[in-house]
């Protein structure tokens, strides 16, 4: 599966200027009606080349022996000829007989459709990621004309910076290909009229169908039904995009996983964490898979603790109404955090194929202490005057009741008992309306055993450990702290950073999560989504402790709006030997 | 005890949030006063400072040695303690140390009657002007020399303070980031400087110094440093008359040597012989520069403080470690003394094995002098003697480039015309214990290259069962880790990692995590010799080089030099401002090993 990734969506032929080569053999292809698929296999001993010339390690030896083109074509060769994943197959041959992909956003009139989905399809149509043969239907309650949807699309596009030109002309070839139809979710008969519609614009060539039910969780299983019965593709493949929350427990989840394999398969179903598809978070197995430097140090035996921290400098503004029914636990921690920490803490799985990385998620899950209520801490934010600018408390929101126990701030330390991780506190922070927006994950190692140099640390050793921190958001970075000796006669021990900001080393704009799940959505690489046995494992450790808190009816600790949290925070750290001091303070 | 206080008045001092703190003060008076406190100090917990400020005054005459006690790192802890971890925390660290060194001197005026007279013999010469002199200064400006101190110039020719002054006043330029007050300090320093003209092999000419510097010292203590700036040859009569005619009376005497330090172990051997007739061991200061040098004083603190390094430091993870030199210029007209040694002797046999013996050392009982050089001794001796087909030798030839002709060596008007002697010289040396087993250490060293560089660098092992390796292409060890330390250079430390090339599919690319000197630290980083000068003055030996040191490192490569020269080995000829013989690149395949310096840095 990571094979196809790497070979077909890595090659965006259009990024580097010396490409004319891809682009050469494109407009060949294209012209003999092949799918640019092909095209971007072959470039992709193109791009290896790049890589070696714009890699800034280039080794001659190498460079010179791709040129020689042997080992890059025949690596190139066998990702076209050894597709492992079966619905590879159906892709070649779309493309000798003209596939056609059609994307149906059901709920193309929600926030999320207008603010992240259409945007990230037209990101993807801009930098050719997107099939030759596809159009984007919007579906929706609401009564709305092709072109009403489409002027309520282009108010949301945006053109990425560093590809201007043409942006207009590109975003009008965009909207040509989306269309609108408007129906119920739950009846079989306007998905009926949808496929009928979609029928047209395939115009009989294979039809493969992927739907985002950018919709209320409840409609999940009626338009599943619908889709399935009616509007299900006949020779290609149908897939089906679902988005959290998942249930709001064990059983709730289990009840929608149950309904949607009742008219889908497990391979059709994609359920989307977009913080999976955060740079970072797609870079944490690289750097833990192919750099022999972190392996070692990977295990109970380095490494005190684990930092997962997410925080947003805002509250629910206005828009608590969804938020008050879950709370902070169900809507971060136990999928966006949880899921970040089973990548941190897998074993190695045996390949990078989506089912291998899977696996390795479930064990990690499914050997996660459930969460006892003493190993949490929630919170909740109340209001601040600063100055002349006041901040609303949680339960000022309109849309929230007012005596809401819901909490907006959660820390959790879970541990993992398996022979890797055993007694090595997980510390999950996730708030809103704190004091700054970030997401990172930050590993403290032990102590030096035996330091030559404590008594130039003060008498807490575990503060002068090293430190890897890898920054998701914002301003995408890696940084290790290390001691190192304060330049300068005499003999000052001083945390400095080995650090890798991103934006000093890659100047172009990361691209948005949702466009790669999209594109992988389309090329059905599972990597990133997660399985059904995953949500399971992952609503296991969390679900006992929401049910004993809504039952204690536990009440959540106040904080400021704006400020770090509760304080309980540090208790809790403290409980662990874990320092949580840093949180928002350093650099 | 040396240890103690050169750590206080050197680096701790930055700790303390207000420099006016008077507890701090008076402490970093006690440390800085006087040059051996003796034990009595090991007993200085924080409140007793003052006190143990005090006795360190009454117990001057302690015996030097005994202040290597390893007792001392202790010591220091509840003192550092005062000062909270976080004041560390910040972006660029500018550092009022220096203000506090001040602040140091000026107490102890009343205190400390001890004072230190530095002896340049060879003050005439290049390294007394380039180096020494300006260094001296440095420390004086920043208040890191005792109270009363001396300088003395000596040499054979004749010539008045004034003049010796003016001499030195050209060469002393001020730190970049303190200028003010600069030629006033300059002023002041220069008349602390003094000249004696003599003989190096005339007692009586050291008689009549020592008068001159009994005067200077007023009756007070003495403690005296000699550093022997003149050809090898005249050392050891230097150093009779300085110990018989010139030594302290009741302070100590020690004698800072630089390389070369003999031709092999047989003339190595004799010199030490030479010099122990005269001098203890402890006495002896033998300089190796590089050893000054401020990122490898921070190897061992990278190595030793850091536990992310600890499980990789060893033949299980290391697959070679890379010593590079490399200058972008030849002899240029100053052949004569390189012409006799060669790139072997001058850089290799000392500079290059010192920092792989630091590099690859276990982990020291103390940061105590001596359990460092235990540990050096141990990795030396642990070495197999470098074998002549371990070995490639270059020599530059001319070389004509835009318009520009370079000399070749021997166009060298100070080098004879046949001279065979090595301007370049690889090796692959290797250290048969159970720590670094089978591990190629390489080194590289050469003049008239085609930039001017010194850095370690340390190449992993590919990751067993890489599941990127499709990622990666045919040969994996083109895509593992690796650690640089460059030296110098743009001081800095960067790890290559592979790493994900951001943006929609997955592409690896070699990125560094890195440290940048000159972006993290605002301050200048001081020439190693005034880190060396200091560590004289204050007895802290661990930067120089023990006999026994010196001995285990000519073993090494005493029998390949003499092969060179018996056989008369023709070295492989480079053009001037190449990367030179690509021999080097042979040496390096045989062990599987790629000079980690080919590929084009950013």
């Amino acid at each position: 599966m990571a094979i196809r990734l790497s070979s077909c969506s890595s090659s965006s032929a259009t990024f580097f200027a010396h490409s004319s080569f891809c682009h050469e053999t494109e407009t060949i292809l294209k012209r003999k009606n092949f799918g640019i698929w092909v095209c971007q296999n072959n470039s992709n001993f193109h791009e290896n080349k790049r890589f070696e010339l714009k890699a800034s390690n280039v080794q001659p030896l190498k460079a010179v022996s791709l040129q020689a083109g042997a080992p890059a074509n025949s690596l190139a060769t066998e990702r076209v000829v050894n597709p492992v994943q079966e619905d590879y197959i159906p892709f070649l041959q779309t493309v000798k007989e003209e596939s056609t992909l059609s994307i149906v956003v059901v709920g193309a009139s929600g926030d999320l459709a207008r603010r992240k989905i259409f945007p990230a399809l037209f990101a993807l149509f801009n930098e050719d990621r997107l099939p030759e043969n596809f159009t984007i239907f919007g579906y929706a309650r609401s009564i709305m004309t092709d072109e009403e949807l489409r002027n309520m699309i282009s108010k949301t596009l945006t053109c990425r910076v560093d590809k201007r030109e043409n942006c207009n002309e590109k975003m009008d070839a965009f909207l040509k290909r989306c269309f609108y139809q408007s129906g119920q979710y739950s009846s079989e008969e306007h998905f009926l009229e949808l496929d009928n519609k979609l029928k047209g614009k395939e115009a009989g060539r294979l039809s493969n169908r992927l739907f985002y039910l950018a919709i209320p969780p409840n409609m999940f299983v009626d338009v599943a039904r619908c889709a399935k019965h009616r509007a299900s593709s006949e020779n290609g493949w149908t897939r089906v995009i679902v988005e959290k929350p998942f249930g709001r427990d064990t059983e709730s989840s289990r009840e929608l996983t149950r309904g949607l394999k009742q008219y889908l398969n497990e391979d059709q179903i994609f359920r989307i964490d977009h913080h999976l598809g955060e740079e970072l978070v797609e870079n944490l197995l690289v750097l833990r898979f192919s750099n022999l430097v972190f392996q070692p140090l990977w295990s109970r035996n380095y490494i005190r603790n684990v930092q997962l921290i997410f925080s947003e400098d805002f509250g629910t503004e206005g828009r608590g109404r969804y938020f008050d029914n879950y709370g902070i636990i169900r809507d971060i921690m136990q999928n966006h955090l949880l899921q970040i920490l089973a990548l941190f803490a897998m074993d190695t799985p045996v390949s990078l194929d989506a089912e291998d990385i899977r696996n390795e998620k479930v064990k990690v899950l499914r050997s996660v202490k459930p969460v006892q209520l003493e190993d949490v801490v929630i919170g909740q934010y109340k209001g601040d005057c600063d100055g002349n600018t006041s901040y609303p408390s949680y339960t000022d929101d309109m849309t929230v009741s007012n005596n809401s126990l819901t909490p907006t701030f959660a820390a959790a330390t879970l541990f993992i008992n398996n022979a890797q991780w055993d007694g090595v506190p997980f510390l999950m922070i996730a708030g809103k309306a704190l004091h700054s927006k970030r997401t990172e994950i930050r590993v403290q190692f032990r102590h030096v055993p035996g330091n030559l140099y404590n008594h130039k640390s003060g008498t807490d050793l575990d503060n002068a450990t090293n430190e890897l921190v890898i920054r998701i958001q914002p301003d995408e970075a890696i940084y290790l702290k290390i001691n190192n000796k304060v330049p300068g006669l005499g003999m000052r021990l001083d945390r400095s950073e080995l650090n890798l900001l991103y934006k000093a080393r890659y100047p172009r704009e990361i691209s948005d999560a949702y466009e790669r799940l999209l594109i992988d959505a389309i090329e059905g690489e599972r990597r990133l989504f997660i399985r059904s046995d995953e949500l399971d494992a992952a609503w296991q450790v969390l679900a006992p402790l929401l049910k004993e808190l809504e039952e204690k009816k536990v009440a959540p600790e106040l904080y400021t709006y704006g400020s770090g949290g509760p304080v309980g925070v540090h208790y809790l750290a403290a409980q662990h030997n874990i320092r949580w001091g840093d949180f928002g303070y350093d650099d | 005890m040396a240890t103690l206080y050169s750590t206080h008045c050197r680096s701790y001092s930055p700790l303390t949030p207000s420099p006016s703190s008077s507890s701090y003060s008076s402490y970093c008076s006690s440390s800085s006063s006087s040059s051996k406190l003796g034990h009595v100090a090991v007993s200085s917990s924080a409140p007793k400072r003052f006190l143990a400020a005090k006795l360190s005054v009454l117990s001057q005459n302690q015996n030097v040695a005994r202040m290597q006690d390893g007792a001392v790192a202790t010591a220091v802890t509840p003192i550092e303690n005062d000062f909270p971890f976080k004041k560390l925390k910040g972006g660029l660290l500018s550092e009022p140390s220096t203000d506090e060194c001040k602040d140091a001197v000026r107490f102890d005026i009343n205190e400390n009657e001890s004072t230190v007279s530095i002896t340049v013999v060879g003050a005439s010469g290049d390294l007394a002007k380039k180096k020494i002199f300006p260094a001296l200064f440095a420390l004086y400006y920043e208040g890191c020399l005792p109270k009363h101190f001396t300088v003395y110039g000596y040499a054979r020719s004749k010539m008045t303070d004034a003049e010796l002054r003016t001499m030195v006043s050209k060469t002393l330029t001020c730190r970049i980031d303190k200028r003010e007050n600069c030629g006033e300090k300059m002023e002041q320093f220069l008349e602390r400087c003094f000249y004696h003209s003599g003989q190096y092999d005339s007692q009586e000419n050291f008689a009549e110094l020592d008068k001159k510097l009994k005067e200077h010292e007023g009756g007070k203590v003495s403690n005296r440093l000699f550093y022997l700036s003149i050809p090898p040859n005249v050392f050891i009569d230097a150093v009779r008359c300085a110990s018989l005619s010139a030594s302290a009376g009741n302070g100590w005497t020690r004698v800072i040597v630089e390389k070369p330090f003999g031709r092999d172990s047989e003339s190595s051997a004799a010199l030490t012989k030479g010099l122990k007739q005269y001098l203890d061991e402890d006495q002896i200061f033998r300089i190796d520069h590089y050893l000054g040098k401020e990122l490898v004083e921070n190897l061992s603190v990278l190595r030793f403080s850091n536990l992310i390094f600890e499980p990789l430091w060893s033949r299980q993870y290391i697959r070679n470690v890379q010593f590079i030199f490399s200058e972008d210029f030849g002899t240029e007209g100053r052949g004569g003394y390189f012409d006799n040694y060669g790139i072997i002797r001058d850089i290799m046999q000392n500079h290059l094995l010192q920092i792989l013996a630091l590099f690859a050392m276990e982990t020291p009982v103390s940061l105590a002098a001596e359990d460092i050089r235990n540990e050096k001794v141990k990795v030396l001796r642990s070495m197999r003697p470098l074998e002549i087909e371990n070995m490639v030798i270059g020599q530059y030839k001319s070389h004509t480039k835009g318009g520009v002709t370079y000399p070749a060596y021997t166009d060298d008007k100070t080098v004879p015309k046949g001279s065979l002697t090595p301007t370049f010289a690889a090796a692959a040396l290797f250290i048969d214990n159970a720590r670094w087993d089978g591990v190629p250490f390489l080194m590289k060293a050469g003049k008239a290259l085609h930039n001017k560089k010194a850095e370690i660098r340390v190449q992993f092992r590919h990751v067993p069962g890489n599941l990127y390796n499709r990622n990666i292409g045919t040969d994996l060890d083109l895509a593992t880790n690796e650690l640089v330390i460059r030296v110098q250079p743009d001081e800095a430390i960067y790890l290559k990692i592979n790493n994900k090339v951001p943006g929609l599919g997955m592409r690896l690319d070699r990125s560094n995590l890195n440290l940048h000197y000159a972006a993290r630290y605002s301050k200048e980083i001081p020439d190693a010799y005034e880190r060396l000068l200091l560590d004289a003055i204050e007895g802290e030996r661990r930067l120089f080089i023990r006999s026994d040191e010196l001995d285990a490192a000519w073993s090494l490569f005493t029998p390949v030099l003499k092969e060179l020269e018996e056989k008369r080995i023709i070295p492989e000829y480079y053009p001037y401002g190449s990367r030179g013989p690509v021999g080097a690149h042979y040496l390096a395949a045989r062990y599987k090993v790629r000079w980690g310096d080919v590929s084009v840095e950013q």
